[in-house]
């Protein structure tokens, strides 16, 4: 006999006490299940992507999103039936001296069937689209979800200077196929170094 | 007597967790980036052309839930005073200014995009999001800095009485929030710090 039952009948403080017990459960998990609603995605080192490039100590990598479940997990919106392959992309300067701009609106994307050239340079009359405008369009596809549109636009790589050291990523979207296989993508990034006109660009085919 | 003794723990776990979300919240708020105790010694042209100060943003199906965002007009009230915090001087104007001018740099905004969540009820908490990109150039044209700064507020969605008045809130403190965030951003930046070295340089030679 003890604990609650031995102490005899429950009194009105016990059911208070029990009811601020249960609201502050409920306090508790709200704000977790808003965090884990959409979660960031692992952020990898640009070296160990599978696919990547570097020149004067930028190095570029990319991560495509193939995965349906992984697009469900973080977009919670599977984007290539839409139309969009959601390309994960860092960035990351380790130069010790130099700056580098990296402009979103300036990168170039193309499909390459079969033939691509071994290192990802352009070839005569690839055409590049730009992906600016990528994140925009997959927003608008995904109609009446405004949280799920919000995500989108949060997850977006953008425009910054890279600082001796630091780094960027985020995710471009770019337009793929609804259904079947897609092309090669070829992808070239632009970058120039900051306050000069000097600009170099890092292909990447996957 | 032992009724107290036992439910005291209980009562102190509870307040714990209760207090834990909140002491959070403020650590998240503390994340930001730091912000530099000097300003740029520069003169700075902020361009603030009337396509940029007249933009909105449209959200919503037409005839059903339909919101105007007048970003624009709040960031065109907000930027200039905001850059003075990060810059010893800044004169706002349409367009860029001329290279014989005496702006050391220019600074041109353009924004990105918005994301505005919608809810069903009045009291629930919606969030803007608004994503401005700022070009830095120097005197000679060259760009020297560039930056994507996201501004966000929450604010209740409002009933039929008082949805306009939220809408004006909202879009009011995230280009706020956007404000802010850039002038810390600006003069936190190695680049413009560069540009005001080469600039002091200049001046004792």
């Amino acid at each position: 006999m003890g604990g609650w039952v031995g102490e005899g009948n429950p009194v009105i403080g016990t059911d208070f006490v029990r009811l601020v017990g249960t609201l502050a459960v409920v306090l508790l998990a709200l704000p977790v299940c808003a965090v884990d609603k959409y979660p960031d995605y692992p952020v990898p080192t640009a070296a160990s992507c599978s696919v990547k490039a570097e020149r004067a100590g930028l190095t570029v990598g990319v991560l495509p999103l193939e995965n349906l479940q992984e697009q469900k997990t973080y977009f919670r919106a599977e984007l290539t039936p839409k139309g969009f392959i959601p390309v994960f992309l860092v960035i990351e300067n380790g130069s010790a001296a130099d700056s580098f701009l990296f402009d979103k609106t300036n990168i170039g994307y193309a499909g390459v069937s079969g033939n691509a050239t071994p290192n990802g340079a352009s070839r005569a009359g690839e055409k590049m689209a730009m992906v600016g405008l990528g994140g925009l369009i997959a927003m608008k596809l995904i109609a009446n979800a405004t949280e799920v549109q919000e995500n989108i636009l949060k997850k977006e790589v953008q425009s910054r200077t890279l600082s001796p050291g630091a780094s960027t990523h985020g995710f471009l979207y770019i337009p793929v196929p609804k259904k079947g296989a897609r092309d090669t993508i070829h992808l070239q990034v632009p970058i120039t170094k900051a306050g000069t006109s000097e600009t170099f660009v890092l292909n990447l085919l996957f | 007597m032992t009724l107290p003794n036992r439910r005291s723990p209980f009562i102190a776990v509870m307040l714990c967790l209760l207090v834990l979300p909140a002491s959070r919240l403020k650590a998240q708020d503390t994340g930001a980036a730091p912000r530099a105790d000097t300003k740029l010694l520069l003169k700075a042209a902020l361009v603030l052309s009337p396509e940029f100060c007249a933009t909105k943003t449209k959200k919503g199906t037409w005839g059903i839930n339909q919101e105007t965002f007048e970003i624009g007009k709040a960031a065109c009230v907000e930027l200039e005073p905001a850059l003075r915090d990060a810059f010893s001087n800044v004169v706002s104007m349409k367009e860029a200014p001329a290279p014989e001018s005496d702006a050391q740099v220019v600074l041109t905004p353009r924004f990105v995009d918005i994301g505005a969540t919608q809810k069903m009820g009045a009291f629930s908490d919606r969030e803007l999001v608004v994503l401005v990109e700022w070009t830095v150039r120097d005197k000679a044209g060259k760009t020297v800095w560039i930056e994507t700064v996201q501004g966000s507020a929450k604010h209740h969605m409002g009933n039929s009485f008082t949805h306009g008045k939220n809408l004006k809130l909202i879009v009011a403190d995230s280009v706020k929030d956007m404000a802010t965030q850039s002038a810390s951003k600006m003069a936190a930046s190695q680049e413009l710090r560069k540009v005001t070295a080469v600039k002091s340089t200049i001046e004792k030679n």
